[in-house]
């Protein structure tokens, strides 16, 4: 198209203008392209490398992280003086830990007497309410019925679960049903020391490298087979046989 | 030799069609692929709701949380068979370009017009995947990368200019801005791998 600009008879000049166009664009158009991706490349390297080291300098306090705390809420059983300890890490929304409540409720049953079982709060932040439900299970702990509302939230997590907007009002409608006083519910989910003590799990969970839900520790250690009635029971037996 | 004397002859910096053929050649088999599985994994999921995509591999990179949602069937249909239909045509325009065709100006705005709707669907797909469904989707992140090359290809060759100075700085820039975006939301995750 463009050739026609160039008269046939000159095609020396045309020459010369190609090959200077061609440098000009080496010159200017070739390095500066590469100049400025480079540059861009740089400068994001150098960025994550600062958010990086800024975010380790803290350092992650592994020698502070516990797999139960003293205060950890445990499940009630018959046991008074457990032989094995189970220690689950969930999120009351995510759909793993609703499948392994079936089989932990069913393990508790069979294990009443020998195995304590005690949960932690690990809510994941892909799940909008798992957070909220934290919070109101251990409000229903302030009041002694934390496993009334461990069972009413899974039994009930298709109702309220992968839902946008916060879910309070369903959780207050439960604490009401399980026989809560609601209005210290509705405060104690508010309440700084709840936030405080789901906190402490989730960081934890965190230090201890946990990276979904469910997660499991027996007597401590980490359990590595799948979250499900089968692999639990024998880790359990294999711990009650040390 | 002839098209690098024309490109050269007009006195704005234009790319050449080999570069934007091979750019759009790859981005599109890449796209074409991504779409391909994604949409088998979708009829897969649909005859069997237990069924585990090939891409769920953890709670963050998922396929099947994202796969279920509404938003992946935006126009009424699964998303990817707009690729598995549109990808090609940006492949035959790759390979059209390295074959040496010049193709017409109607073709290059038509070009224009799919990618910049293509563009602007991954980027609301994007936000979607990151602040609303909280899951990534593999499959569905090899189709933003080679959008944002394809529109910026696209782009480049017709406007030229000064797009065409930086050409490679701006797709990195790009998706440089979107991985940080990924490792800001999900940061909280990336941390317990490391």
């Amino acid at each position: 198209m463009s050739r026609t600009k160039t008269p046939p008879s000159n095609v020396e000049s045309a020459r010369a203008s190609a090959a200077k166009a061609a440098g000009q664009l080496r010159r200017t158009g070739i390095s500066t392209n590469l100049k400025v991706t480079l540059g861009i490349l740089v400068t994001a390297l150098v960025a994550v490398l600062v958010v990086v080291v800024i975010n380790f300098q803290g350092g992650p306090h592994v020698g502070r992280a516990e797999v139960m705390r003293t205060d950890s809420n445990r499940l009630s059983t018959g046991a008074t003086a457990p032989e094995v300890t189970v220690v689950e890490f969930l999120d009351f929304e995510c759909g793993g830990c609703r499948a392994a409540y079936a089989d932990i409720e069913k393990l508790r049953g069979e294990y009443r007497d020998r195995v304590a079982f005690v949960i932690r709060y690990f809510p994941l932040k892909i799940h909008p309410n798992a957070q909220n439900a934290a919070y109101a299970a251990e409000a229903a702990a302030r009041q002694g019925k934390l496993e009334q509302m461990y069972k009413t939230l899974f039994d009930n997590q298709a109702a309220w679960a992968g839902k946008r907007e916060p879910q309070t009002a369903t959780f207050e409608k439960y604490a009401e049903g399980i026989g809560l006083d609601v209005d210290r519910f509705k405060k104690d989910v508010r309440s700084a020391e709840v936030r405080a003590r789901v906190k402490t799990d989730v960081s934890d969970g965190t230090q201890l490298g946990l990276t979904g839900t469910p997660s499991f520790f027996v007597n401590g250690e980490p359990f590595a087979g799948k979250a499900r009635y089968g692999p639990l029971k024998a880790a359990i037996d294999a711990a009650l046989a040390k | 030799m002839t098209a690098t004397l024309d490109r050269e002859l007009t006195d704005r910096p234009v790319l050449s069609g080999r570069l934007v053929g091979w750019v759009l050649l790859c981005a599109g088999l890449v796209g074409a692929l991504a779409a391909f599985v994604l949409a088998v994994e979708k009829f897969a999921l649909l005859k069997d709701p237990g069924y585990r995509p090939s891409c769920s591999i953890n709670p963050i990179l998922s396929c099947g949380s994202v796969m279920t949602t509404g938003q992946a069937e935006v126009f009424g249909f699964p998303n990817p068979l707009i690729g598995v239909a549109a990808f090609p045509v940006v492949v035959a325009t790759g390979a059209a370009l390295l074959a040496g065709a010049r193709l017409p100006r109607w073709w290059w705005l038509g070009m224009q017009a799919g990618a910049l709707f293509g563009v602007g669907f991954v980027h609301w797909l994007a936000f979607q995947s990151l602040y609303r469904i909280g899951a990534l989707c593999p499959y569905c992140m090899a189709v933003w990368v080679v959008m944002i090359l394809i529109f910026t290809y696209v782009t480049v060759h017709n406007v030229g200019g000064v797009l065409a100075r930086v050409h490679t700085a701006v797709p990195v820039a790009w998706l440089l801005l979107l991985a940080g975006l990924i490792g800001v939301r999900f940061w909280d995750y990336w941390r317990t791998l490391l």
